[in-house]
């Protein structure tokens, strides 16, 4: 009982809790991309961890939050094609934050996280209704037959691991091949009639994405709203281990719920990406 | 600055920013070829990775080429995300300068699958026959 209201005084300061964990993954990521343009990087990352060490109680300014957006953006200068999507995100919630630290208006802030969470969903679902690729059901019937979704639990199935090897050398052997004579291999299915339910899965996909973009701009503080929301976090997970991208999708709800249990979850499912990240397990 | 004015630039500014990334995303998708995947655009999972395009070069492996020379390996990494007519035209030049030859021709195809038949094709994409100009 004692833990339980330990853990409830801290989520009752949920956006001071949501920004420490994005602290948190801030400091990973910056530490995996500063292997990149590290000699630039050094004297900012040392000052601000001087700062942040000896005067973070006492100067107003977040020297911190400076020094990591300071680095984000010298990364997509310099590489702004190459970094992953999820860098942008990154860098548009550590600039709310920062710019929180000086206006300290979490309505302010909560809108910004809530039209930014709207904006990468919208943009995802009007992505994928413009790919052929994705609507037909090829794309997913392609990764599915080489393996590369639901991964964790291909381990469980030797059947289906023996098909995606097999599809993989198929197609080393093809890739050795000139490609303009116009040889083409047949894949291996992993499981019957693929073809039509990897269409419906990009059909469920796209819907859930939209209905969760709808509701978080509709009714940002729902409990629904924030099920449906962890329904797909989760489910991404389980599909594919984005947990960069995912933990920043769990810290983004934590900014915005209401519900002390879903708040919790959230921080579980942020924890969960972040030790993955760490441990290299999933995608940073 | 009225202060309706700066909560409306605070709450809806860094939105706006992630809009006008995404316009810009939509922009080089649709003149420079890039691919959905990168340049802040959220079309990661749309279609098969551009990882796994395949640079074709006629007599010559892709895989010597890179080995042991970083900018080789850049520069066809950035011509499998963006194959559009100039990153060719670089790497064409690039190519023969290190390899010493007159000409060269440089194909880009991507993996097209059909979920109907269960097919793997290739497809072009772009395509340069460069030939060196001796002034």
């Amino acid at each position: 009982m004692i833990y339980w209201i330990g853990i409830k005084e801290k989520l009752n300061n949920h956006i001071e809790l949501a920004s420490q964990l994005l602290l948190l993954v801030l400091g990973i990521y910056i530490s995996i991309m500063s292997e990149k343009y590290g000699i630039w990087k050094t004297p900012v990352l040392f000052l601000g961890l001087f700062y942040w060490f000896f005067f973070r109680h006492k100067i107003k300014h977040p020297i911190i939050w400076m020094a990591f957006s300071a680095l984000l953006l010298f990364d997509l200068y310099l590489m702004y094609l190459r970094v992953a999507n999820h860098h942008f995100v990154l860098t548009f919630m550590t600039l709310s934050v920062l710019c929180y630290r000086y206006h300290k208006r979490s309505d302010i802030l909560l809108k910004n996280i809530q039209i930014l969470l709207v904006i990468v969903i919208l943009a995802s679902v009007l992505q994928k209704l413009i790919s052929n690729q994705f609507i037909s059901g090829n794309f997913y019937y392609y990764m599915l037959n080489r393996g590369f979704l639901f991964d964790p639990f291909l381990g469980f199935f030797p059947e289906i691991s023996e098909v995606t090897k097999s599809n993989t050398e198929s197609l080393i052997a093809l890739q050795a091949t000139d490609p303009n004579i116009g040889e083409s291999i047949v894949l291996k299915d992993v499981f019957p009639n693929l073809g039509v339910i990897s269409q419906v899965f990009a059909m469920l996909t796209i819907a859930m994405e939209f209905i969760v973009a709808i509701a978080i701009l509709w009714k940002p503080k729902s409990t629904w709203t924030h099920l449906l929301f962890i329904m797909l976090i989760i489910g991404i997970l389980c599909t594919r281990l984005e947990t960069g991208f995912m933990a920043l999708l769990a810290i983004s709800g934590l900014f915005l719920c209401n519900n002390i249990k879903l708040r919790l979850l959230y921080v579980i499912i942020a924890m969960f990406c972040v030790v993955l990240v760490v441990t290299k397990l999933g995608y940073h | 600055m009225s202060n309706t004015i700066k909560v409306l630039l605070l709450k809806y500014g860094i939105p706006s920013l992630a809009v006008i990334v995404i316009a810009v995303q939509f922009f080089f998708v649709n003149t420079q070829s890039l691919n959905k995947w990168k340049g802040g655009g959220y079309g990661m999972y749309t279609g098969i990775h551009y990882y796994y395009n395949q640079i074709y070069i006629p007599g010559m492996s892709v895989d010597s080429l890179i080995a042991n020379n970083n900018e080789m390996e850049r520069i066809f990494k950035h011509l499998k995300l963006m194959p559009n007519d100039d990153n060719l035209m670089s790497a064409a030049e690039f190519l023969v300068k290190t390899t010493h030859k007159d000409s060269i021709h440089i194909q880009i195809w991507k993996p097209s699958v059909n979920s109907k038949h269960g097919v793997y094709s290739r497809a072009l994409v772009n395509e340069i026959y460069y030939k060196k100009t001796s002034l």
